[in-house]
């Protein structure tokens, strides 16, 4: 029997495109760094691209295992048919979580000798395959089952299913019996869906065409579809969850923010302080600030991570996704102008499409509901922000110094006490880490200015 | 305590207001608050001061309106529920409250919530005005400070038999659905334990000026807003389900009060009589 893993939706490749995004400057700080989707052990990530009832919902796969041990079950409040299922580009989820990542910004302080000096640095800125497989043999326990295979074809390197059920039972009998190796218990979950008319979305891997691709990992599945619910099924992903599961939605609409409607939408902890030693550990910091904001809202809310309109950003932790990339991640409404008129430069002008990037840890006892969703008209963008201000360090020769470098030490007190609350940790561990602003340079033994240069 | 049951419910819903703004990370700011107040407060003055005046009837331009209350009620609402980015859509919202109060009556009552009827205009004429149903959670101590202080309030006014119709209905109707779905006790009482809902039962669907004067009258149409409720939730999966509801409902009042009369209810104690505040 193969592991199944039911909405094992996945991560990016994170690691293929991580340091390739050049820094990025702008008005709001200059953008040293990011906590991206990469620091979660199994993160699901997840884009939605809804205008009205229409949706084109992503599942991005960051599966570990065996491509032959994959299996994926999804509920889906339609039928739906091989031209509603694509196989997208695992970049763009890559793309998306690195546009949308909480950032770390710096700034430097000026010389408080020569007042008038500032630093400005330059600003930078799928292929479908069908092979209809019926298994005509089998259809009379599937009747028996009460399981209909509604669909049955494959997309790039999945093999895909759409089935509906009249009885649980029968459904999970049916999904073990085809070597779906689901978790007991699996049908008093499964069997809310039948009874809402839910089909069911199966998708293994088709080995020969995987081999056959390029492609070193599973690609994220598209599915296109029309329904008035606006909702994510996270409790059959439960049943085989050990510990909290981290799950990144990303979420794009023309109107504008989207909040969770049954549970509470809180923005993550933003624009603070921060020791310069954040820099090296930002990822670090990131995750132990999320841990504590969780425990803190007693682990029962979602937390608003990215909230944009992706014409632009400020500062940039990537650049706007283009046109291309958009359509690529499900967005409909742009209209059909790829290589149309070329004499349009492929700029990212106003696009209409507002992201919201939510990230939710859950667990069963606190999440005992599907995530619901509400668009709303709300166009406040929001990010997580992250600031460190550094001091000035070059040579002060002034009164202004000794009030300067006081005022300094009392902020890195600050910033310093800011991280102790966020993240939990202890205070006297981190001490030794900053690098405090200190008297004057009375050193022992003065060297002359002049020794370091020639390095003799 | 209190002279007239207003005092307690702006009391009430102004530490409501102080608790959401302090624990709940609400978005609201403090100029869209302002504009909702204003435009509240402007539009009631113009309504019972400025137009009589102007009609010859004596009365100094410079004074309170007599229902000031009522309007700051309706402006404390549209804070709790209503959230919006632009000062006009928040303006919007509250002149057409308090004018509807003026403008669409049967007899000598409105028959719409002001806050409601407010709300629903904004959600549908402005592009940016949204209610957050999920922005209270569902921790336990602010539901039962909810309960205690709605019971107070209804006790006051004599409409606690509108809220429980309400809720009971409410949460019958999810209990058989959740059940047939399958669904454990958890996934259902997490459902039913939402401050929004709360709310709307204690302080919304109990307006005792707006909704039918006699008590048969009041459960019959506090289930049916239950009822529509939970159909457009869960049908229609709008997640706005009970405000549309109470205005879709709203105009069944005068009909109600014709099949079922009793004295309309007054706020002022003195003049006070309708059943259960004896």
């Amino acid at each position: 029997m193969k592991p199944l893993r039911l909405l094992a939706l996945l991560g990016s490749i994170c690691f293929l495109l991580a340091g390739l995004a050049p820094p990025a400057a702008a008005f709001c700080g200059f953008y040293v760094s990011q906590a991206d989707a990469s620091l979660y052990n199994q993160a699901s990530q997840v884009v939605i691209a809804r205008d009205r009832d229409r949706t084109i919902l992503t599942l991005a796969n960051d599966y570990q295992g065996n491509a032959q041990d994959f299996a994926l079950v999804v509920p889906v409040p339609v039928e739906i048919t091989e031209e509603q299922v694509n196989v997208g580009d695992p970049k763009v989820l890559t793309r998306l979580d690195e546009f949308s990542a909480p950032r770390l910004v710096e700034y430097f302080d000026e010389d408080p000798c020569n007042p008038y000096i500032y630093n400005s640095a330059p600003g930078r800125g799928a292929a479908d395959t069908s092979a209809p497989i019926p298994e005509a043999a089998e259809r009379d326990r599937e009747q028996s089952l009460g399981v209909t295979i509604e669909a049955s074809f494959s997309v790039g390197e999945y093999d895909i299913l759409i089935l509906s059920a009249k009885e649980s039972s029968g459904l999970e009998t049916w999904l073990r019996e085809n070597d779906y190796n689901i978790p007991r218990g699996a049908s008093r979950v499964l069997q809310p869906y039948i009874r809402q008319e839910f089909k069911f979305f199966v998708a293994k891997v088709n080995l020969e065409e995987f081999d056959r691709s390029a492609f070193q990992s599973l690609r994220p599945l598209q599915i296109a579809y029309e329904s008035p619910r606006f909702m994510l099924p996270i409790r059959l992903g439960m049943l085989n969850a050990k510990g909290d599961q981290d799950l990144i939605v990303y979420i794009l609409t023309p109107s504008g923010r989207v909040e969770v409607s049954n549970y509470r939408t809180v923005p993550i902890a933003s624009n603070v302080n921060v020791p310069e030693f954040v820099e090296e550990e930002f990822g670090a910091f990131y995750k132990a600030m999320f841990q504590k904001s969780y425990e803190t809202e007693k682990k029962e809310v979602a937390f608003l991570e990215y909230a944009w309109d992706m014409s632009w950003c400020d500062p940039c932790a990537a650049n706007p996704l283009t046109p291309e990339e958009l359509r690529q991640a499900g967005v409909f409404w742009l209209g059909n102008n790829n290589g149309g008129d070329r004499r349009l430069p492929p700029t990212p002008g106003p696009q209409n499409v507002y992201i919201t990037r939510l990230h939710v840890r859950y667990a069963r006892n606190k999440f005992p509901e599907d995530l619901g969703f509400q668009t709303t008209g709300n166009r406040e963008n929001y990010q997580g922000r992250y600031v460190i201000q550094r001091p000035y360090r070059g040579e002060m020769d002034c009164d202004a110094a000794t009030d300067y470098r006081e005022y300094v030490r009392d902020r890195q007190e600050q910033e310093l006490d800011t991280v102790v609350k966020l993240t939990g940790w202890e205070k006297s561990d981190l001490r030794s880490k900053v690098d405090w602003l200190d008297e004057p340079q009375q050193k022992p033994d003065p060297e002359p200015w002049w020794r370091d240069i020639w390095n003799r | 305590m209190f002279k007239d049951a207003r005092d307690a419910q702006i009391a009430f819903l102004g530490m409501f207001l102080v608790l959401g703004i302090s624990t709940r990370d609400w978005t609201i700011q403090p100029g869209l608050m302002a504009a909702i107040a204003a435009s509240c407060l402007l539009t009631q003055w113009l309504a019972q001061v400025v137009i009589p005046k102007l009609q010859g009837q004596v009365i100094k331009l410079w004074q309170l309106p007599p229902s000031w209350k009522s309007a700051l009620i309706t402006a404390l609402g549209l804070c709790l529920l209503l959230r919006g980015n632009h000062y006009w859509s928040m303006a919007l919202a509250g002149v057409v409250a308090i004018a509807s109060k003026f403008l669409l009556r049967v007899g000598n009552k409105h028959f719409f919530n002001p806050a409601n009827f407010g709300i629903i205009v904004a959600l549908t004429l402005t592009p940016d005005a949204w209610v957050s149903p999920g922005q209270w959670g569902t921790q336990a101590w602010y539901l039962l400070l909810f309960l205690g202080a709605g019971g107070l309030v209804l006790k006051w006014v004599g409409r606690w038999e509108t809220s429980a119709a309400f809720l009971c209905t409410y949460a019958g109707l999810e209990a058989v659905r959740y059940a047939w779905l399958g669904w454990t006790a958890d996934v259902y009482l997490h459902k039913l334990m939402s401050g929004s809902l709360l709310l709307f039962a204690l302080f919304m669907v109990t307006d005792p000026r707006s909704i039918p004067n006699a008590r048969q009258a009041r459960v019959v149409w506090a289930v049916l807003v239950a009822w529509l409720t939970f159909l457009l939730q869960e049908e229609f999966f709008l997640t706005t389900g009970m405000f549309w509801a109470l205005f879709v409902l709203a105009p069944l009042t005068p009909v109600l009060d014709r099949i079922w009369s009793a004295p309309q209810f007054q706020f002022t104690a003195s003049k006070e009589s309708t059943p259960l505040t004896t």
